[in-house]
């Protein structure tokens, strides 16, 4: 499942969807939002079509590169309060040699190439986050 | 032709979320980005430096796919396609 929701995201829920019989490790990844010098709120925003192609390349790449049965994201966007989650990846595996970099490898692409954006709000402030890769000379 | 331009982000806020521009059939993307930055007062110096390139930072798609920094002045529109301006991504 790759899903971008305004809902919130319920982590037990995506994997217990996930669990198949033949899968030993279910490795989850939950990103929230942190209380990071004095942080209210967060606004997300998506390209949305695109997102949602890049996410689905990136869980294919994943699938290619290591030995695991199945990858599932789901991102947020919206305006999210301290504690709320950003998002969740679940990757099922029979071991989980193989499930923790997998779920690293999604997660480092993902905040390369996906067309997500985060503003930040503070006592009168409010600032975009710089992103970390993507210009466009990489 | 007709080109969909959608921006995100900081540059959303600078330029609305989408704008339709209407340009002379066979132009490529330089011209598209060039007509989309003088529709609004502060759009040119938030695209371009002072000698006119494009600044590092500006991301395009063009129809979803990523246009490298090579690529821009050769990339040729068609009526219909989208493009999507944006600052590198922070998601995750």
């Amino acid at each position: 499942m790759i899903t971008i929701s305004h809902d919130e995201i319920d982590a037990g829920a995506l994997i217990r969807a996930a669990q198949r019989p033949e899968m030993g490790a279910l490795v989850t990844f939950v990103g929230t939002v942190r209380d990071d010098d004095g942080l209210e709120a967060m606004e997300l925003e998506a390209y949305e079509e695109a997102a949602h192609e890049e996410l689905t390349a990136i869980r294919d790449e994943a699938m290619e590169r290591y030995a695991i049965d199945s990858v599932d994201i789901v991102h947020r966007i919206g305006r999210l309060e301290v504690g709320e989650t950003i998002l969740v990846i679940v990757v099922g595996a029979g071991h989980r040699k193989e499930a923790f970099p997998a779920c690293e490898y999604v997660i480092d692409r993902l905040k390369q190439t996906v067309p997500i954006w985060k503003k930040e709000y503070r006592a009168g402030d409010e600032t975009w986050v710089a992103g970390e890769a993507g210009s466009r000379k990489e | 032709m007709k080109v969909r331009v959608r921006a995100f982000a900081r540059f959303r806020e600078i330029f609305g979320s989408e704008q339709v521009i209407d340009l002379p059939d066979g132009a490529g993307l330089d011209v598209l980005l060039k007509r989309f930055a003088e529709r609004r007062e502060d759009g040119r110096a938030a695209l371009f430096d002072g000698e006119g390139r494009l600044l590092s930072h500006v991301v395009l798609m063009h129809n979803r796919r990523r246009v490298g920094d090579a690529a821009v002045s050769g990339t040729a529109l068609a009526d219909g396609d989208e493009v999507a301006v944006f600052p590198p991504v922070a998601g995750g």
